[in-house]
């Protein structure tokens, strides 16, 4: 008997011991100390024995090798590569949740995604970042959160616009690319009659689908559809929106699209508009890199062409993906917090050109050349961004998943009034939960 | 049916010998040739086919294997394929660490379960019982992934084997307890009480007498905790990913998501191969013990 | 008056009670107990009840403070339907395997109950998907059941016509193809356990039967069947449990997919977690664990029932 009292009071007295530490420590995001003064060591002073975590998605998962060999070379630093498998955005979050932290990631450079990091008190703050100047001022203003920037753009952020077959437009006899959504949709039906697929949707990876009820509310973002949303003046199931989804709906349902479009994949839409089976992708400038994957420059440059389209004109929609920016958490380790910020400036500043000619990525600082093998469409769509709109992804204060509820609505399971009603009821308790006014 | 004529000295048997007879005949012919026949055809379809996509696979080059079927590869890569799988996938460090994981749980699961399922079995009363049931209730609780690991974290062993060791210790403890609890009582216990008057401690007769007559359900507790742990993705994710210690499933998970644009379902077989293989030999070895261990432990 | 006789026979009972307590804690120390249920209750109840804590939080990614809410989390997610949808594909998911497992492993079981050499092989083979990882399986399936994969291309042999089924395409059927791949993973454990089962039958029971002329389906039907009663709970505990907890498969095969028609509750549980809703994945799983306690009892207590009066 005296033993299993023991037992019982051990247990209890443990229980209470972890129960009010663990309330307390539940979120690792809160930092104790003050934040040190930032400073910014030389991008190629000597890191010997200091180790840095960097995540990132598969997507992602080779685009800092050459920036990291070329560092760990100079400074004598090691970076840990630890690629997080899909869905990026799920797995990251979760494991800080429970505690684990890397000194580097990618991460998508829009407000909503940054706020579940905690800005404030999880990143690092980039105000005083040395190059931040020698960005093209398109680029400057993004990446921030209530004013201070978070995320070092590394690439160029993606527009969405139209990629096109130069071949089967001729053959569609089409010589000029529409001017706003309804020549397109006639340009299509032309397309459809010639006999080829007029879109590739990609339904299978379900993300793409996003991409159409944006667009079509490129003009409408413009003149501040975000903002009212995000003030709960204006809604998901508002005529706005409901519209733009409708519209998508009838695209769909006219049969404009691939016929597997229900379970075909992103990775296959490269090669499919390379091949001819279809006419168009609407997709990210991202795409670029999945072309650059099954042919050269030279084939890209002679076969695809690039144009943006909204409802009203060819106003591009800015998408920062998740392949665009990195951001610096906050650890708590001054050394290696100090090293992740000079890991940034030896990309931003020391070694940028190479990175950007290895990688045949756009170049955002002005100063230093694009190289000559980028395909022209990847030079088109950063053209673009000067003019373009900020897409949901960008404008809105959190992200809901509207690709998920799309794709239902595509495969058949969901109209478009369920769409907009569930988008909404996600992105208000998404709203509450970060604290929101008016939610 | 029946071509033996009937001789005189037998009676005429009833209808119901006679309908036996020739249902033994025809039991004879299903029997020798079609049973045979059709569990071979089933084995071919239902294990052969699948086995055999991830083995052909795995031997044909990246372009080949992005649409997996059937067919024999027209070049053959299978040394190429599994000795990518090997350094990229870092098989020799996943099998360490899987390994690493798998035997200080199993061991330590075994013996504090059986431990404290024999003081379950023997003990009587209400307090017992409770206990009994707090410790078989894991059989039913799903495991809290995130609150686990942070309970780690605050002990300061995130990431690291002893904390996946123990975490699944946590996990299996209840399924030990279960089996063994059951199988303790059809111990007889004379054979404790014997003992004890001979003048031997509780941990004495545990060790000498209990242990050893639990060998058939300890078999396969052990077998049964070896496969969850050995193929768990879920936790150790949770647990050890991204930390210095991985496992071989987990390699298998970074494996099959790390291509860019095409599914390498060429390397992703070639580790699928791999990461089956271990059990896989144990098995075919002791297959005999241990088909006996489950079906002698788990039926009672 | 009582009766003396009684009363000492019912004193000396409660003496021997407690002799055989005292005997009891010495022979059985209940210090024994400690390493077990330490590490159970450090390493499995604590994070549980945590986790049911924190249910009735806002702890969320997006704040470092942590308050009670009360019930709130609950009332949101009942007046959401994804939870409800989440829990029907749950427990047809969790039916089906029960279902699909225990007929094909006692179908197997059947087939192979006779110590012969192409048996005792068959049953070797049919063991192997037991051992591996529920993401092998699932990726082998992705390969086989792509629309053109192996199986469709393997119809279009047999049917003579070309086959383009979309496998895991579908939104009304993948549930069950999801359920198949499941069960044809864990098939081979349920047919060892009802091999155990059948073996377990005395041969005079058999031998009686035969006798009787009875067929082989009367003599699985009368016979066998009900005396697989234990057998039988067995594996249709160990279904269920494991299918209402489900993940590995499910996700490895579909992630859920498509449109969340395989969206078993534990996906739906990972999601929420990824949008940063901690406090609302956490009162899923404290919805989780009251639907398997209001299923699982009921169902393994009428599959015991049904072995004691057998």
């Amino acid at each position: 008997m005296g033993t299993q009292r023991m037992i019982r009071a051990a247990a209890i007295t443990a229980a209470g011991a972890l129960l009010l530490a663990g309330c307390s420590a539940a979120n690792p995001d809160a930092s104790k100390g003050g934040s040190s003064a930032v400073t910014w060591n030389e991008p190629t002073a000597s890191l010997k024995g200091v180790t840095l975590t960097y995540w990132t998605a598969t997507q992602t998962a080779k685009m800092a090798d050459q920036v990291i060999t070329a560092f760990e070379k100079q400074t004598g630093a090691t970076i840990n590569t630890v690629v997080i498998p899909d869905v990026y955005e799920t797995n990251a979050p979760t494991k800080i949740a429970s505690g684990s932290k890397p000194d580097l990631a990618t991460w998508q450079p829009t407000a909503s995604m940054l706020a579940l990091l905690q800005p404030k008190t999880g990143l690092q703050n980039l105000n005083t970042a040395p190059w931040l100047k020698t960005l093209s001022p398109g680029v400057q203003q993004l990446g921030k959160v209530d004013g201070s920037t978070y995320a070092a753009f590394v690439n160029v952020p993606s527009v969405i616009g139209m990629f096109y077959n130069k071949d089967v437009f001729a053959k569609a006899g089409i010589t000029q690319t529409p001017t706003n959504f309804d020549k397109l949709v006639t340009d299509a039906q032309t397309i459809k009659a010639a006999g080829t697929a007029p879109f590739y949707g990609a339904v299978g990876d379900r993300w793409p689908t996003q991409w159409w009820p944006q667009v079509l509310l490129a003009e409408k973002a413009k003149a501040g559809l975000w903002d009212a949303v995000n003030t709960n003046k204006d809604a998901f199931t508002g005529p706005d929106i409901q519209a733009a989804i409708v519209e998508y709906k009838s695209l769909v349902d006219a049969g404009l699209f691939n016929p597997d479009n229900l379970t075909s994949t992103y990775n296959e839409s490269g090669p499919a508009l390379l091949n001819g089976e279809a006419a168009m992708v609407l997709q990210i400038s991202g795409f670029t890199s999945l072309l650059q994957s099954s042919a050269d420059t030279k084939t890209i440059n002679a076969k695809i062409g690039w144009f943006p389209i909204s409802k009203d004109g060819n106003l591009g929609t800015i998408v920062p993906g998740g392949d665009s920016a990195l951001v610096a958490p906050k650890t708590g380790n001054a050394k290696r917090e100090a090293a992740a910020r000079q890991f940034l400036r030896f990309w931003m500043e020391t070694d940028y050109k190479s990175y950007v000619e290895s990688s045949k990525q756009v170049s955002i600082e002005p100063t230093v050349p694009s190289p000559t093998d980028v395909p022209q469409v990847a030079l088109d769509a950063s053209k673009a961004l000067d003019t373009a709109v900020g897409s949901m992804q960008q404008l809105a204060v959190v992200n809901p998943d509207f690709y998920v509820f799309l794709a239902d609505m595509v495969q058949g399971t969901k109209t478009p009034e369920d769409v907009g009603k569930l988008t909404q009821a996600q992105f208000e308790q998404l709203a509450k939960a970060l604290g929101v006014k008016g939610f | 049916m029946s071509t033996t004529t009937l001789r005189p000295s037998q009676p005429v048997r009833s209808g119901a010998a006679g309908a036996a007879r020739s249902s033994r005949r025809k039991a004879g012919a299903w029997h020798r040739l079609i049973q045979p026949l059709l569990v071979a055809a089933l084995c071919a379809v239902v294990v052969g086919i699948p086995l055999w996509l991830a083995l052909i696979t795995s031997a044909k080059s990246q372009g080949e294997a992005n649409l997996p079927d059937l067919s024999m590869p027209t070049q053959w890569h299978l040394l190429d394929n599994y000795q990518r799988a090997f350094s990229e996938g870092e098989v020799w460090r996943g099998l360490f660490g899987s390994l690493l994981v798998m035997v200080p749980s199993v061991v330590g699961v075994i013996l504090f379960g059986s431990l404290a399922a024999w003081i379950l079995a023997r003990r009587s009363g209400r307090l017992a019982a409770v206990l009994y049931a707090a410790a078989i209730s894991g059989l039913i609780l799903p495991p809290a992934v995130v609150t686990i690991v942070l309970l780690l974290r605050q002990l300061g062993l995130a990431s690291t084997p002893v904390g996946m060791i123990f975490i699944y210790m946590g996990m299996y403890m209840s399924i030990v307890i279960f089996f063994i609890t059951g199988f303790v009582r059809t111990i007889p216990i004379e054979l404790e009480e014997a003992a004890r008057i001979d003048g031997a401690r509780p941990v004495r007769i545990f060790f000498t007498i209990i242990l050893p007559l639990l060998r058939p359900v300890i078999a396969t507790a052990t077998i049964l905790v070896c496969l969850y742990i050995w193929n768990d993705v879920f936790y150790a994710f949770f647990v050890l990913g991204g930390g210095s210690t991985t496992t071989l499933q987990l390699n298998l998970f970074q494996i099959a998501s790390s291509n860019l644009y095409q599914n390498n379902w060429n390397l992703i077989f070639a580790y699928v191969v791999i990461s089956s293989l271990p059990l896989l030999v144990v098995f075919i070895f002791a297959q005999r013990k241990i088909i006996s261990g489950i079906t002698g432990g788990a039926v009672k | 008056m009582a009766h003396p006789i009684v009363d000492a026979e019912r004193q000396l009972q409660r003496r021997d009670a407690r002799m055989s307590e005292r005997r009891q804690a010495s022979s059985h120390p209940a210090r024994f107990l400690l390493p077990a249920f330490a590490v159970l209750g450090v390493f499995f109840f604590l994070p549980t009840v945590f986790n049911f804590i924190y249910a009735f939080t806002d702890w969320s990614a997006f704040k470092s403070d942590i308050n009670f809410v009360g019930f709130e989390n609950f009332a949101s997610l009942l007046g959401d339907g994804s939870l409800f949808t989440a829990l029907r594909v749950t427990l047809i998911y969790a039916a089906l395997v029960g279902i699909m497992q225990n007929v094909f492993g006692l179908g197997l079981a059947l087939l192979f109950e006779r110590d012969t050499r192409v048996n005792r092989f068959a049953r070797v083979i049919f063991f192997i998907p037991v051992l591996m990882s529920a993401l092998a399986v699932g990726y082998i399936f992705q390969a086989l059941l792509k629309p053109a994969g192996a199986v469709n291309e393997i119809l279009a042999l047999v049917s003579g016509q070309n086959v383009h089924i979309a496998w895991l395409g579908d939104t009304t059927w993948t549930l069950v193809v999801v359920a198949f791949v499941n069960s044809w993973k864990w098939m081979g454990l349920a047919m060892i356990i009802f091999l155990a089962g059948l073996k377990t039958i005395p041969e005079d029971v058999l031998e009686a039967a035969r006798m009787d002329g009875a067929s082989a389906w009367k003599t699985f039907l009368r016979v066998k069947f009900p005396l697989l009663a234990p057998a039988i709970t067995f594996n249709f505990a160990t279904a269920l449990l494991g299918s209402l907890n489900g993940f590995d498969t499910v996700q490895a095969t579909t992630a859920g997919g498509p449109a969340q028609t395989t969206e078993v509750l534990n996906i739906y549980i990972f999601q929420i977690f990824g949008y940063g809703l901690y406090a609302q994945a956490t009162t899923m799983s404290l919805v989780l664990f009251f639907l398997v306690l209001v299923l699982a009892f009921p169902v393994v207590g009428y599959l015991r029932k049904r072995e004691n009066v057998l």
